[in-house]
């Protein structure tokens, strides 16, 4: 059960359906396992049909209803999508399917489509020993997404940030001195975060952060990595 | 809270319930009470009005489809057709745009646009309590926020705004936009546990 959550603003724009890929993929991510954020998100979709329900009408096209018929009606002769659920949605239940007997079905459902091993089989590269990272495929135009992996027992350069840099614990622990934070835990850093994130001694801890800037690091040798940090 | 606002989401609700069992006539009724406010809800996000009919086409279809899958003790109807018309504008937006990801990654179980129906029947309707519950709710609360709230609420559902944009657009400085959000966000917070105690309430003393 995580103890930190996105804020509520955060979790407003997801019921909205307006977070863009990387931070709406996190957001999901962290809900599949936090039934307090799910019982917000459903509040917030509540006040979606509501926003909805008070609004005034517009003019349908005069045809509209004609053509929504015609659609059903051809629906029906063919047979098509009698399934309650659409074409994209059955491929989507027989790659999950498939996906059971693979190795990724241990990682959040958001994410089984897009990383295609556990984590201690990716393709990790090395920005030190005690740092990795994963690029994940679904940045978009605005925020960055990537695995990080902190080595046990080791703790990253003191560093800032430029923007914001949303992480959610997805094994293993981490803390700074603001906290301990757990799988689940969903943290937000921003410029006026100052921390020097250390792994717990017994296992690797795997983050997924969104930015939307890079790392500024701070300290000494810190600052000789920013080049190599992007 | 009128009466008839609680009965129009009870009608909206038997509708669909009817719909499931494939009763064209209730569709069509459906149609004609909710087409032009989800037509809206298109054109508030964005979209130009032949977009908006596009989406309205495909939301109603999906409604059709899922319909089954309505179960009005997990949602009202209108919330139900939110969360389709939200997830369809979501994937058309990604149509045009050699873009991965589809709604179904963000809500891979579908949360209440697939929730289970639990052996419902449109003759329970009448005395679900919950139903009526999920009618009232949070209606109540945007009526009675103040305009200063509900236009951030607005921006945040139909345009998308980051608090920095909204900031922007509305010439008030980012912690005015924030304070306020965080205003609206508290009242929501706690009409939801006003609900669950008339919830519990009501449980208990039907048992």
């Amino acid at each position: 059960m995580a103890n930190y959550h996105p804020a509520d603003e955060l979790l407003m724009q997801f019921a909205a359906g307006q977070l863009t890929n990387a931070l709406g993929i996190q957001a999901a991510c962290h809900l599949e396992s936090c039934s307090q954020c799910q019982h917000k998100v459903r509040l917030y979709e509540q006040l979606g049909g509501d926003l909805i329900d008070i609004s005034s009408p517009v003019d349908v096209a005069p045809d509209a209803k004609s053509k929504l018929l015609a659609a059903l009606h051809q629906q029906q002769a063919t047979g098509e999508r009698a399934s309650i659920k659409s074409a994209a949605e059955l491929s989507l239940d027989a790659f999950y399917e498939e996906q059971l007997s693979q190795a990724n079905q241990r990682l959040p459902k958001p994410l089984r489509r897009f990383v295609p091993e556990y984590y201690d089989n990716l393709p990790w590269k090395g920005l030190s020993k005690s740092i990795q990272s994963y690029d994940l495929p679904f940045s978009d135009e605005q925020y960055t997404a990537r695995f990080y992996k902190i080595a046990a027992g080791k703790e990253l350069p003191q560093h800032t940030h430029n923007g914001n840099e949303f992480t959610l614990v997805m094994s293993g622990s981490f803390a700074d001195l603001s906290g301990d934070y757990h799988p689940g835990d969903f943290v937000l850093a921003d410029h006026s975060t100052h921390h020097q994130p250390k792994a717990h001694d017994k296992e690797d801890c795997i983050c997924f952060a969104v930015t939307d800037a890079p790392l500024k690091m701070t300290g000494f040798f810190g600052r000789m990595l920013n080049p190599f940090l992007r | 809270m009128t009466q008839s606002t609680q009965s129009n989401a009870q009608y909206l609700n038997q509708l669909v319930l009817q719909v499931a069992q494939k009763n064209e006539q209730a569709y069509l009724e459906l149609f004609d009470s909710c087409a032009g406010r989800l037509k809206a809800y298109a054109i508030k996000c964005g979209s130009n009005p032949s977009d908006a009919e596009d989406l309205l086409q495909e939301c109603l279809l999906t409604v059709w489809n899922k319909a089954p899958q309505f179960n009005p003790k997990t949602a009202s109807a209108m919330t139900w057709m939110y969360t389709i018309i939200r997830n369809r504008r979501i994937d058309l937006l990604r149509k045009e745009k050699p873009n991965l990801l589809q709604s179904f990654d963000l809500w891979p179980d579908g949360h209440i646009e697939q929730s289970q129906p639990d052996d419902f029947t449109s003759s329970d309707l009448n005395d679900d309590v919950e139903s009526d519950l999920n009618a009232k709710s949070v209606r109540i609360l945007i009526e009675s926020l103040p305009e200063e709230q509900r236009q951030i609420v607005y921006k945040v559902y139909f345009e998308g705004k980051s608090h920095s944009e909204i900031s922007l657009d509305l010439s008030l400085p980012l912690g005015t936009i924030k304070s306020r959000l965080r205003l609206a966000m508290k009242k929501l917070d706690n009409l939801a546990k006003e609900q669950m105690t008339w919830l519990i309430i009501i449980l208990l003393t039907n048992f």
